[in-house]
């Protein structure tokens, strides 16, 4: 018996393999896959336009891109996959999911619920808005020695290192279905024309223009970088934003924000003060005396508590909480249930003040 | 010790093992779905029943004779006709339980990660292998289930430790009194989760004697506590709101992990290891039914036979995995069904089976108890 069973074991193995013949039909041929790094989504004339990319092959082939126009997405991927029989495309190395303003607006919600379904995209996917066509995006910035991936790779690592944040899928579906809005970053591409290429060096085809505002139904609208600016020391770490007052370049070192509300004796939110602090370098100063320390000082607190107005002020236009107020004053709030039920009505009209403190290191004084 | 019970330990290891297939099947989603930020801190109010099915099972095995599980117990104190029948009662829901469990455990591994392919092969696979061991000693699967257990948590723990640096712990809080009440409904699942453990007093008979009567509730303990971590951990990820309508949050936070370049991916290998709890919920299921249906029919106690051999009512076993394949076909329906079974129609059917069939059987016997007891 014992070597009938081992028999049938040992006769069993071959149907193991995953990669050749096997019962299973998910079976990959790791020859043919194509590994789909960045994904783009715009609407088009009522129809989906996806548009993928591949990262570069071995020995610096161009990356393969390609477009298709279908119902929906799971449409768009069974055409992709037409265009390029020789090869399986495979989704679970995404990278970058693009959205174009127009799919942006309408299909950030099925976009969610696909990714929820799939079983091979992240959620952690990093999602970037782009203020024109994702497909314009995918496909004009993709050349012989680099593509969008790389591209975005490179803008990711700058926007990084440059106080800006790079807000991931599960982030914005973790904000949007609390309710509240949500902040993704913008990116414009440049056209091809308009680049000053060099032998060393190209310039950027994709450049970040602040945040896109999203709420439950898509995107809203988009933030000036000045609002964007204000919006990121409110909700992200700001240290090394690039900012200009009075003509002075200077480098954020350090900014925080705490927000606390205000309530009436009968427990309703009265107001919320926000108490900001930035400290910033400076890295370039204008031609001229310039202003003394202390006026460079308050020249600073004013600019900066103007970013920081103008994003609370579209916070409440739109009424999209991307800044996180609720949850920020919800924890002092005598009533919780009803300032967490009634935020859409407290929200909009509430009064908002904001103090800022901002000092500017000059270490170049330090010969004076 | 007598060398063919299974000890304290391996049999709690089988309960714990066997218990995190359901629970990771009805957590974080349904708590969340019930208990809103609250789900977290269900545990606590889930202790109050678990802690009473604790002390009505621990009753139970106090009037146990050696030797005697609780198929035995049943016929002696409601004598054989209503003994039988609870019996085939009890038998009839755990093969249902098992065609459930086996159903569902494929659901999730194929729309997980084989999306273009059947449950049907997945169904059987598991039903033959479970076959197999149900068919062999008991001592096997309870040492099988202590490397499963350390399997399982040792997952468990890489998954939440490679996790947290997408958790963001204010997602927890803050907390209204609503959500410490809404926290109780998310007890239910839990609850139901732990009632399952019920199941296992039909085999009784084969585990050695426990020092005291707090055996059950350690095992217990540790699942809440797991129920706990594995909350707080899917929720401080995705928030109360996206948790509760994710399909599978726990394992669509698996996907977002990965062990720098060297392994890009994990998911796999965890929703792979996962199964391991589902066939040894089955086996134990089986098991139970297999004693609870000997004893209905007065068939002679288990020996240590070959495998072929039907011997001693072992063709039972045979049946029993024929039935419970079965009614996994009848759980061949679209996802989002099969979810409304998960959330209401199983766990609502166990915990009148199992708590409310217990506690019927404590009241009733309450008499007969304490005559018991006096002698």
């Amino acid at each position: 018996m014992r070597r009938l069973l081992l028999l049938l074991y040992v006769c069993l193995l071959p149907l193991l393999g995953g990669c050749g013949a096997s019962l299973q039909s998910d079976r990959h041929d790791v020859e043919r896959l194509l590994l789909i790094q960045t994904m783009g989504l715009d609407r088009q004339d009522g129809r989906l336009v996806m548009s993928v990319s591949s990262g570069l092959g071995p020995d610096e082939e161009p990356a393969l891109v390609m477009s298709a126009s279908a119902l929906g997405i799971e449409d768009a991927i069974a055409k992709l996959q037409n265009y390029s029989p020789e090869n399986q495309l495979f989704y679970a190395h995404v990278q970058y999911l693009l959205l174009g303003r127009t799919a942006a607006a309408t299909d950030l919600k099925s976009v969610i619920d696909w990714v929820d379904r799939s079983p091979t995209l992240r959620m952690d996917t990093d999602m970037l808005i782009v203020r024109g066509s994702a497909r314009d995006a995918v496909a004009d910035t993709s050349e012989q020695a680099t593509d969008i991936t790389q591209r975005l790779a490179s803008l990711e690592r700058q926007a990084r290192s440059t106080g800006w944040s790079v807000h991931t899928l599960r982030e914005v579906a973790a904000a949007l279905s609390e309710g509240l809005g949500a902040l993704c970053l913008a990116v414009e591409t440049t056209p091809t024309e308009q680049r000053v290429f060099t032998e060393q060096m190209q310039s950027d085809a994709v450049v970040p223009t602040g945040y896109a505002v999203l709420g439950a139904d898509g995107l809203v609208e988009f933030l000036s970088p000045e609002q964007s600016l204000g919006a990121e020391l409110l909700t992200g770490d700001p240290a090394g934003l690039l900012i200009t007052v009075e003509g002075d370049t200077m480098e954020v070192l350090d900014g925080s924000a705490r927000i606390s509300g205000r309530f009436s004796s009968g427990g309703a939110l009265e107001r919320i003060e926000i108490q900001c602090m930035i400290r910033t370098g400076v890295l370039e100063k204008a031609p001229g005396d310039g202003l003394e320390p202390e006026a460079l000082d308050a020249a600073l607190s004013e600019t900066v508590a103007g970013w920081v107005s103008g994003a609370l002020e579209r916070a409440q236009a739109t009424g999209c909480d991307y800044l996180g107020l609720r949850q920020a004053v919800l924890g002092q709030a005598p009533d919780k249930t009803g300032l967490e039920d009634g935020w859409p009505e407290i929200f909009p009209t509430v009064p908002i003040s904001v103090a800022m403190d901002g000092r500017v290191d000059r270490s170049y004084d330090l010969a004076e | 010790m007598d060398e063919h019970l299974i000890t304290r330990k391996q049999f709690a290891a089988a309960i714990a093992v066997s218990l995190l297939s359901p629970l990771l099947r009805l957590l974080p989603q349904t708590a969340v779905s019930m208990a809103g930020r609250g789900a977290w801190l269900s545990p606590l109010p889930a202790l109050i029943p678990v802690l009473l099915l604790s002390t009505m099972l621990e009753s139970f095995r106090r009037h146990m004779r050696p030797g005697e599980g609780m198929g035995g117990l049943l016929l002696r104190w409601l004598g054989p006709v209503a003994g039988r029948l609870a019996l085939l009662l009890f038998a009839g829901w755990f093969l249902f339980y098992g065609g459930f469990i086996l159903r569902s455990g494929a659901e999730r591994l194929v729309s997980t990660i084989y999306p273009s392919s059947g449950q049907t092969l997945f169904v059987a696979a598991t039903i033959l292998l479970c076959l197999a061991v149900s068919l062999g000693p008991l001592q096997a699967a309870a040492r099988t289930s202590v490397i499963l257990r350390a399997v399982l948590l040792t997952a468990l723990g890489i998954v939440i430790l490679f996790s947290a640096s997408n958790m963001d712990l204010s997602r927890l809080a803050p907390f209204a009194w609503r959500d410490g009440a809404a926290s109780v409904a998310g007890a239910l699942p839990l609850a139901s989760v732990c009632g399952v453990s019920g199941c296992f007093c039909f085999l009784s008979g084969y585990v050695e004697p426990p020092k005291n009567g707090r055996w059950l509730l350690g095992t217990h303990l540790l699942l809440l506590l797991l129920a706990g971590v594995v909350c707080a951990a899917v929720m401080s990820v995705f928030g109360p709101s996206l948790t509760a309508t994710l399909t599978y949050p726990f394992f669509i936070m698996i996907r977002s992990i990965s062990l720098g370049d060297l392994v890009p991916r994990i998911e796999a290998v965890v929703i792979a290891v996962w199964v391991c709890a589902d066939f040894m919920l089955v086996v134990m299921l089986l098991r139970c039914a297999h004693e609870a249906l000997r004893s209905a029919l007065g068939l002679p106690g288990p020996e240590r036979l070959p495998m072929k051999s039907l011997r001693s009512g072992r063709f039972l076993l045979w049946l029993e995995a024929a039935a419970v394949f079965g009614c996994s076909l009848l759980f061949d329906l679209p996802p989002w069904q099969l979810r409304m079974w998960s959330d209401r129609y199983i766990p609502l059917c166990s915990d009148c089976v199992l708590y409310g069939g217990f506690f019927l059987l404590w009241l009733v016997t309450l008499p007969k108890r304490k005559r018991e007891e006096k002698r």
